[in-house]
């Protein structure tokens, strides 16, 4: 039997055994183990399990991931979220839809603290949504912008999901970070349109809420300045090349926790919970990069990646009809699949192709980063949409999935919009990483 | 049996409360190098003993992580089906990730054995890290029992029904 022949009758076993719904990191490291145990031999297999294993858990490069997210935990339990969103509030509330428009822009804000995007959407959701019920805003907004929003603390760096591709792609993750900053604020800026103009159509969904003065406003900037001085500690300490990531997620806790002490917001419990929940969270994306690694250890043996992109480059389409039927690939399987275990599994198999077409990898994360966000909030799998569900039902008595997936689609079109602005003009997502070292 | 269940559950506990203190263990100790760093003060072998506490932390969260359900899956097919047909197939995928566990355990304590064997040391430090494996493979076998406690569980549901 031909390596490609057992590598496609792996990835189709992998296939049916994901539908069990046992965990894909478990799936990923057998498949990959028999399948590399077949193709080579049992003594190699099985000496591949332990030592990719401990080397991925050992991994000095990788420590930055239980670090960022702690970092996110920490702002997450220690309430910046809600001053960050007053802030917002108090510029933008008065317009009509403007709460929806502060929901959003305080994801923006959050993701610069938080990589995860359930994350900021809880976070958001918790804070947002009450909010938006007191000033009347129909449930489709309201549900639609914290959803949606939350993808932006994907984007926004740190961001785990482009950790984990830079890791795999052997890219720069302080280049893959500074990439993310105006594609971030691009997406945002497109939400604020899409909300202004789904409450110039339908005014109701929307009403205006109460209006602060300049003096209110100044005063309020100075909750986010100690977001954005973390912010730029992190980012900048990255971008100028004074830490490694590691370093700089570090820096970033440290930062956190003293924002969170100076304004006495930590509790120990809150804090504590923080430990423990990035714990969960590290251990399971460390156990799903393991996974992957043997997995990817598989198909580079049985040639899938190299064959794949010289069976593309042999049908001589253009590079952007390639790149768009990706990007469809990307789509559809963030509709059914976690974003950052289906990035993990597809990144072997597509990346040799991107590169082969002579695209930038670090302008690729990005992208992939961006579909996998419109994953995150479309049927059937969308987690943000079942994550701001469960906070709705404990916030505000509930809304409806329905109007939620509704909600969500002026928000859609906005990201289809943004991801063509960004493959038109790459120079969004490199410029700032081209300034660098 | 039921003393078996308290231990390991008494262990997994433990290990949490350690895989904590390693998580803010590593995070000190990457501020402190990097203010020592400044002052032209950075630690000695401060990577290794990041490498080595954020390897720890994520092995000692393994039975936790799988405790809680913190791992991905695809759920969609599943939901469908009743409560019992549900029962079977995680008792079936719960037996394959024992077989998998188990296998994973062996051959780290494999790993450290060999490694221990060629009396290969850190680079910076000189520590023995056999050690260090020696503890991943202790985590997974704990893991590895707390999945059978699981498929104890399922086989127990399965018989209520």
């Amino acid at each position: 039997m031909s390596p490609t022949i057992i590598g496609i009758i792996g990835i189709i076993v992998m296939v049916i055994v994901f539908l069990s719904r046992m965990p894909v990191a478990y799936v990923m490291t057998i498949v990959g183990f028999l399948g590399f145990s077949w193709m080579i031999s049992g003594h190699a297999g099985l000496a591949l399990l332990s030592r990719n294993i401990y080397e991925v858990f050992s991994s000095y490069g990788l420590t930055t991931i239980p670090l960022f997210i702690l970092m996110g935990q920490l702002a997450f339990n220690s309430g910046i979220s809600r001053r960050i969103y007053d802030t917002a509030y108090k510029y933008l509330g008065s317009t009509r839809g403007g709460l929806a428009m502060a929901t959003v822009s305080a994801c923006t804000a959050f993701g610069a603290v938080c990589g995860s995007s359930p994350a900021t959407a809880a976070t958001m959701a918790t804070v947002g949504l009450p909010e938006m019920k007191r000033y009347n805003y129909a449930d489709e907004l309201a549900a639609g912008s914290v959803a949606s929003g939350g993808g932006l603390g994907m984007i926004m760096p740190p961001s785990v999901v482009l950790i984990v591709y830079g890791v795999l792609t052997e890219q720069s993750i302080g280049k893959l970070f500074v990439a993310g900053i105006f594609p971030a604020i691009l997406v945002t800026l497109l939400f604020i349109i899409a909300i202004y103009i789904r409450c110039y159509i339908t005014p109701e969904q929307g009403p205006p809420g109460e209006t602060f003065s300049w003096k209110e406003r100044i005063r309020s900037l100075v909750y986010l300045g100690e977001t954005l001085a973390v912010f730029i500690l992190v980012m900048g300490g990255l971008f100028v090349g004074l830490f490694t990531p590691t370093e700089a997620a570090a820096v970033g806790v440290f930062g956190v926790l003293a924002v969170s002490f100076i304004r006495r917001q930590l509790t120990w419990q809150g804090f504590v919970k923080s430990l423990f929940e990035t714990l969960r969270t590290s251990c399971m994306v460390m156990l799903l990069i393991a996974g992957a690694t043997v997995f990817g250890k598989f198909l580079a043996v049985t040639r899938i990646p190299f064959n794949v992109a010289s069976w593309i480059g042999g049908f001589d389409l253009p590079p952007f009809v390639i790149m768009a039927i990706i990007i469809f690939v990307y789509f559809v399987g963030g509709c059914f699949m976690d974003a950052l275990a289906f990035v993990m599994l597809t990144i072997p198999i597509f990346f040799p192709v991107v590169t082969s077409l002579g695209y930038d990898p670090i302008w690729f994360g990005i992208i992939i980063v961006m579909v996998t966000e419109m994953g995150v909030i479309t049927p059937p799998v969308g987690i943000n949409v079942y994550v701001v569900y469960g906070v709705a039902e404990r916030v505000v008595g509930g809304i409806s999935l329905e109007s939620i997936f509704k909600g969500i689609l002026p928000f859609l079109v906005a990201v289809i919009v943004g991801l063509i602005i960004l493959i038109v003009l790459p120079q969004i997502i490199l410029f700032l990483p081209n300034l660098m070292y | 049996m039921h003393a078996f269940e308290k231990i390991i559950g008494w262990i997994s506990d433990k290990l949490k409360v350690a895989g904590a203190l390693c998580l803010a263990g590593m995070t000190l100790l990457t501020c402190v190098d990097v203010v020592g760093r400044f002052f032209r003060h950075p630690i000695f072998g401060s990577v290794e003993l990041v490498s080595f506490m954020a390897t720890l932390a994520v092995a000692m969260a393994l039975p936790y992580t799988h405790q809680v359900k913190g791992h991905i899956g695809v759920e969609i097919l599943v939901r469908m089906f009743s409560d019992r047909t549900q029962a079977i197939i995680d008792l079936c995928t719960a037996i394959l990730s024992l077989f998998l566990f188990a296998i994973i355990t062996w051959r780290m304590t494999v790993y450290a054995h060999t490694i221990q064997d060629a009396g290969e040391l850190s680079i910076s430090l000189k520590f023995p890290e056999y050690l260090i494996i020696y503890a991943v493979a202790f985590c997974l076998l704990i893991f590895t029992l707390i999945i059978i406690q699981d498929i104890r569980e399922t086989i127990g549901k399965l018989k209520t029904k």
